[in-house]
């Protein structure tokens, strides 16, 4: 997991205008800006895809396997398509030849079958299940995977998947890291060494091994991973609030509340917590940015996604073999979407990071 | 000091018991059962529950964990479940390769990311700066997966500059021949992120008044940099070093399952899919010590550095 | 010379072992999952079976080119003397076989003795080693069970006499068997049985698996578990010299005219490497850092020119064919196949509408367009329990039943498996119907996990997907909890009761993980044991069979066609059924 660099001390502005300052600062920062535009367009696009607007159908065999993208048809390696029917051929043509010279039998006839007579009714009633072959395409704008799916719907509905795993997993990472900051912080004494205990232990135990354990108890799919990654980030977070709240306590508008009567609770989330809220947004970008990043490293493991969805790291996975075989396209699609998403996250967290310090003039 | 490092190892115990037991309930509740591997194809109830009592896993729980604690007291963890092997010989085979990938990449890595690193700080603002900082970024948001996979095919396989994989025994050759490939792209994955940390470090040395003041002093950029700002900064450098030396030994993984390096990481690997608990539970523990002590040693080089801090 | 002198000088000539063994040869190859030992009575994956097949000696082994497999003598002078009711084997051994060298046989050379086997095979008796080939032994021996019993919960007593493995003499063995049994010999050519020193054992008692000192070609010389194997010939071996007539197979041939008149092993040193990952074992190969390799699923069109009329058919593709790279293809014996828990609530049982959702789903599973796609053609769909190469085997036999998706559908109609609102099937009681398939978690899996759910939503089946390592399911389904399951089983000797057990009650719990247990098909296994492998036996397989199709307890899946390819300077290659390595019949020209 990659350190935070302590970030610089805030002063205890008023919630607000940080906030209005910041966004000022960061709309006159034109690559933080268009850092910014960038991460809302992808948003918006795993949004659509995640509610059905698009790409709902990425699973449908659309065209033949490893179909070139459209603008390099010519230069694909040629890829020899094998169908059923031909297996299916070679097969019976293999057994009608055993069965001319031997005398064995040659499988369950009508009078040995249970369901012999119920399978010539299915056969009479099947119709209206036989639906047409549909025709598949040669090409696709970003090319087919081994099962001839557009790569461009997987990509769609991909962004969606990692960025709701990268995004939930933060997000849970940071209300732990909190959540349990604040706590040890704020109260300090025996809670405070309670939790120090935990964060250590969970400091000293490497990260793929922790990952590793999760991922092998409940089972896969994507609430593992999320679950997983948040608990083996919260531990920066925790660090962080830690010290902030040590820092804050002491301070007049705290005990200013403490006068006028507030509760711990109310202090801490209602009080303090603003003062340190821009601190959790960096926080959050640099974490989402790391999660999306492992979630490829553990859909390549096999702890990602199952079957029935697609993400960036599920993608990367086939990247291997797609390779060997000369087929560079869903590798390279995969790669520069989510290199154009990972950058601009960084570069709009060192841009919100420079907009909310209040040092800078 | 003596106080505090004392002190400091006291407050160790806690934590190793921790892990401990951190690592049994995630073992026990979690972790495969090995008797199925090690049965084969002889599944037979009687089979199943003979290798569960050799290998102590029919004790009661407690009991368990007593036999465990006194494994790590006395830092033998028995032998693998998996291959009958004394898991201490195995472990020290298995650490040589390991530190010398990620020690080298450390070493290489480290010195590139900080000359880089101090450069662009020294000009920082320029258009240099910036197309530096950028195509770092761009660099990290690219999986080290794909610089993996592309890598190994392009410059070993298509190139012929290197050998596809392998390992040897004898240092010199690994030094010569199996080492360059993965050393160059674990030190592209890292360098990347390295560089940014670093940058920022400077950069934040740089803001500070006693830079102004030796500004106004007439000393030169160079000496600036060279003589004050570089040491200061040495210490969140320091700090990061020392705090990724304990996962020198875990070896990094992904290179060592392309590229065929008999090294931790790739052992870890093996050993959670074969659940192997001795193994696992004494990479867990020496690392986890590594951690501790490594964390130590860095609080007392911070105060051998710089005299104003404070340690509690 | 002085006659007497030189008579001696000829006789000392003729005892130096003859190390033919160049150790400047050096076979590189690989192997795809890591190892786990080398005690051939605590090992039984193929991994490590590559490595204690070339280190002991079995007592019988299988002719090199003769096919189908041949047994032949190993370490015995002939093939053992059966009595006449089958149950008594008597084996007389080679004297002048000797161990490799080792500290616990203080600095003697050690001769091969009957009482050597005699050991052996115990060991996969004792209950303190749990032997993963118990099941081939126990209850086999005269005496056998009662001597088990004796050890209770501790080691075997190796010095009681036993009635069923007697020691006549120092080069004689005899095995006296409980029940009649034609086939058994084939189970003593296994690497499992080869000859084990007592004294070796027991100085090594902890660590068994690290020590393997046989009377075979190799010796172990370095172990890096999970990485590195390196064998060096054994200086001891016997002289072994290679002789043969081929026959009109150009392969034969080619062996022949390397190694005929060469005294085995040419080879002098072999490195192993485990390499998991398939992208570097290929590139490695390529790059002649291995000297064979297989072909990984992926690089299989880019290897071969398959026929596309008939994709069994291939040849090598041009740029390797150039550079006298050689390939090799082989079936292999063995079977894959998915089952059904037949104790399941929903699955199982045998009552019409079961049998009919069974049928449904394997008549919804697409076979042969799994092998057109992964295995890119290169295996056959399974039709017969026994698959070919293994004796009992009806190549007419079609088991699987024909790939109709929509009368699939209408089957499920009849029975009540109405498609509720949700555009999912429920049970014929009303109640919802999902099915859970356990899975691995590798990229294969994942890929027929794609030909799964393709089924399933066809039938408009919910389905859910259990995943998770080998020993995790493997425990799942002894205790009953996995509902359906993918299993693969390769000969462990070539007769077919080795494959037709897997659906025998008795075996439900242990090696019939269906748990399907059908009076019939029992009573047929039953008289099938007391029949040699002939045209009556046959007609037995053939009825259990037809049981195992109507009743539906397995989806036959596919046989893989194996591709060997090995650089040119590789000499004396053929595959073998049975034999995992070729190792000591190589020889390498550079």
């Amino acid at each position: 997991m990659p350190h935070s660099a302590s970030p610089p001390p805030a002063a205890p502005h008023p919630h607000n205008s940080l906030t209005r300052i910041g966004w000022r600062r960061l709309r006159r920062d034109r690559v933080g800006f268009a850092a910014l535009c960038i991460v809302g367009a992808y948003l918006l696009l795993a949004l659509a895809a995640w509610s059905g607007l698009l790409a709902s159908h990425w699973q449908d065999e659309v065209a033949h396997p490893y179909a070139p993208p459209t603008l390099f048809a010519g230069t694909a390696p040629h890829h020899l398509e094998l169908s059923a029917a031909d297996i299916d051929a070679a097969d019976r043509r293999a057994t009608s030849a055993a069965a001319q010279d031997g005398s064995g039998a040659t499988g369950l006839s009508a009078d040995e079958d249970p369901l012999a007579a119920d399978l010539a009714a299915a056969e009479q009633q099947s119709a209206q299940y036989r639906g047409a072959e549909q025709a598949r395409a040669d090409s696709l704008p970003l090319g087919a995977d081994q099962r001839g799916r557009d790569v461009l719907q997987k990509l769609l509905q991909g962004s969606a998947t990692s960025l709701q795993v990268g995004i939930a997993g933060a997000l849970l990472a940071l209300a732990i890291g909190t959540v349990l900051g604040a706590l040890s912080g704020y109260f300090g004494g025996l809670l405070d060494d309670a939790l120090m205990w935990g964060y250590s232990v969970f400091t000293s135990v490497p990260d793929m091994l922790l990952l590793l354990a999760f991922a092998a108890v409940s089972g896969r799919g994507i609430g593992t991973v999320v679950l997983v990654m948040a608990f083996t980030s919260w531990t920066g977070t925790f660090r962080l609030m830690r010290a902030e709240f040590i820092k804050h306590k002491g301070r007049d508008y705290v005990r200013a509340a403490d006068a006028i009567g507030a509760g711990h609770g109310r202090r801490m989330f209602h009080h303090i917590l603003p003062n340190v809220g821009h601190l959790l947004l960096v926080q959050f970008s640099m974490l989402t940015v790391a999660l999306i990043k492992y979630e490829a490293i553990l859909s390549f493991l096999g702890f990602g996604v199952g079957v029935t969805q697609v993400s960036w790291g599920a993608m990367l996975a086939e990247a291997p073999a797609e390779l060997l075989q000369g087929y560079w396209w869903q590798m390279l699609a995969v790669t520069l979407c989510m290199s154009l998403l990972v950058t601009a996250f960084s570069l709009l967290a060192d841009s919100l990071r420079d907009a909310l310090d209040p040092k800078v003039k | 000091m003596l106080a505090y490092i004392v002190r400091r190892v006291w407050q160790m115990v806690p934590t190793l018991f921790g892990v401990m037991l951190l690592l049994f309930v995630l073992f026990n509740w979690v972790g495969g059962d090995p008797s199925y591997i090690l049965a084969g194809k002889n599944l037979s109830a009687e089979a199943l529950a003979g290798i569960r009592q050799q290998l102590g896993l029919d004790l009661p729980l407690p009991q368990q964990f007593l036999i465990f604690v006194k494994q790590v007291l006395t830092l033998d963890f028995g032998t693998s479940w998996s291959t009958q092997q004394p898991v201490s010989t195995l472990l020290h085979s298995r650490i040589g390769p390991s530190l010398l990938l990620t020690g080298s990449i450390l070493l290489l890595g480290t010195v590139l990311a900080i000359g880089i690193a101090a450069l662009v700080a020294y000009l920082r603002g320029s258009l240099t700066d910036r197309l530096v900082t950028l195509i770092a970024t761009c660099a990290m948001s690219v999986s080290a997966l794909v610089y993996i996979i592309a890598g190994q095919y392009w410059l070993a396989f298509k190139g012929g500059w290197f050998p596809i994989m392998g390992w040897s025994d004898s240092t010199l050759d690994n030094l010569l021949h199996y080492l360059p490939l993965p050393l160059l792209l674990g030190v592209i994955v890292g360098l990347a992120p390295d560089i940014r940390f670093y940058r920022s470090c400077f950069v934040e040395e740089l803001g500070h008044d006693y830079v102004r003041t030796a500004r106004a002093k007439g000393l030169s950029e160079p000496v600036i940099m060279l003589k004050h700002v570089l040491r200061n900064a040495m210490i969140p450098v320091v700090t990061s070093l020392m705090m990724s030396l304990p996962y020198l030994m875990m070896g990094a993984m992904l290179l060592e399952t392309f590229f065929g390096i008999p090294g931790m990481g790739k052992e870890v690997v093996m050993a959670v899919e074969r659940s192997d608990f001795p193994v696992i539970k004494a990479i867990t523990i020496y690392i986890a010590l590594a951690t501790m002590l490594f964390n130590l040693l860095t609080d007392i080089i911070y105060k051998l550095i710089d005299p104003r801090v404070q340690l509690h | 010379m002085n006659p007497h002198a030189l008579l001696a000088t000829l006789a000392a000539l003729a005892l130096l072992p003859a190390q033919a063994a160049d150790m400047n040869k050096v076979l590189r190859v690989a192997l795809n999952a890591p190892e786990t030992g080398f005690d051939p009575a605590k090992v039984s994956d193929l991994y490590s079976s590559t490595v204690t097949e070339n280190i002991f000696d079995p007592l019988v082994t299988y002719d090199y080119l003769a096919r189908p497999a041949k047994l032949i003598p190993n370490t015995v002078s002939a093939l053992p003397a059966i009595s006449a009711d089958g149950k008594v084997y008597t084996f007389r051994l080679k004297p002048g076989i000797y161990f490799a060298a080792d500290p616990a046989f203080k600095g003697k050379k050690r001769e091969l003795t009957a009482a050597d086997y005699a050991y052996s095979i115990k060991r996969h008796l004792d209950p303190a080693i749990h032997s993963p080939w118990s099941f081939l032994v126990d209850g086999r021996f005269v005496g056998g069970n009662e001597l088990v019993k004796a050890a209770g919960k501790g080691a075997l007593n190796y010095d009681a006499p036993l009635d069923g493995i007697r020691v006549l003499d120092k080069y004689t063995l005899q095995l006296t068997l409980t029940e009649t049994n034609f086939n058994f010999l084939p189970i003593l050519a296994m690497p499992a049985f080869g000859a084990v020193a007592r004294e070796v054992i027991e100085a090594n008692r902890d660590n068994t698996n690290a020590h393997p000192v046989g009377t075979g070609p190799y010796l172990l010389k370095e172990w890096k578990p999970g990485s590195r194997i390196v064998l060096e010939a054994n200086p001891g071996f016997r002289k072994l010299v290679f002789n043969a007539t081929p026959g009109n197979d150009p392969v034969d041939k080619a062996v022949v005219q390397a190694l005929q008149g060469k005294t085995l092993p040419q080879v002098g040193r072999i490195e192993i490497s485990v390499i998991e990952e398939e992208q570097p074992l290929w590139l490695s190969f390529l790059n002649r850092q291995l000297d064979i390799s297989g072909i990984p699923q992926v690089a299989l069109q880019n290897a071969l020119v398959i026929d596309p009329k008939n994709p069994l058919k291939v040849r090598l593709a041009e740029q390797y064919a150039r550079q006298g790279i050689q390939l090799q293809r082989q079936l292999l014996p063995e079977i894959t196949f998915h089952f059904f828990n037949m104790q399941d609530p929903v699955v199982g049982g045998d009552s019409k509408d079961r049998i009919a959702l069974r049928r449904a789903i394997a008549m919804s599973f697409p076979v042969s367009e799994a092998i057109a796609g992964i295995r890119r053609g290169q295996a056959v769909p399974m039709n017969y329990i026994v698959p070919a190469g293994v004796a009992g085997h009806n190549p007419a036999f079609r088991g699987a039943p024909k790939y109709d998706p929509a009368a699939a559908n209408a089957l499920l109609d009849r029975f009540g498996y109405r498609i509720g609102s949700d555009g999912y099937r429920t049970r014929p009681d009303g109640k919802p119907l999902s099915i859970e398939l356990a899975c691995g978690t590798s990229s294969t899996d994942k890929q027929w996990n794609e030909y799964w759910q393709k089924t399933f939503d066809t039938l408009k089946i919910r389905l859910g997907f259990r995943q998770g390592k080998w020993n995790e399911l493997s425990k799942a389904n002894h205790q009953g909890k996995l509902q359906m399951w993918g299993m693969a089983w390769g000969a462990d000797y070539p007769d077919g009761e080795n494959f037709m057990q897997l659906l025998y009650g008795k075996n439900a719990g242990d090696s019939n993980a269906a748990d399907f247990k059908n009076a019939d098909y029992d009573r047929l296994f039953e008289a099938s044991l007391k029949l040699p492998h002939g045209p009556a036996r046959n007609k037995l397989y053939d009825a259990m069979n037809k049981i195992a199709v109507a009743q539906q307890p397995w989806i036959f899946g596919d046989i893989r066609m194996r591709s060997t390819l090995a650089h040119r300077h590789v000499k004396g290659l053929k595959l073998h059924p049975l034999l995992g390595t070729s190792w000591r019949y190589l020889d390498l020209q550079k």
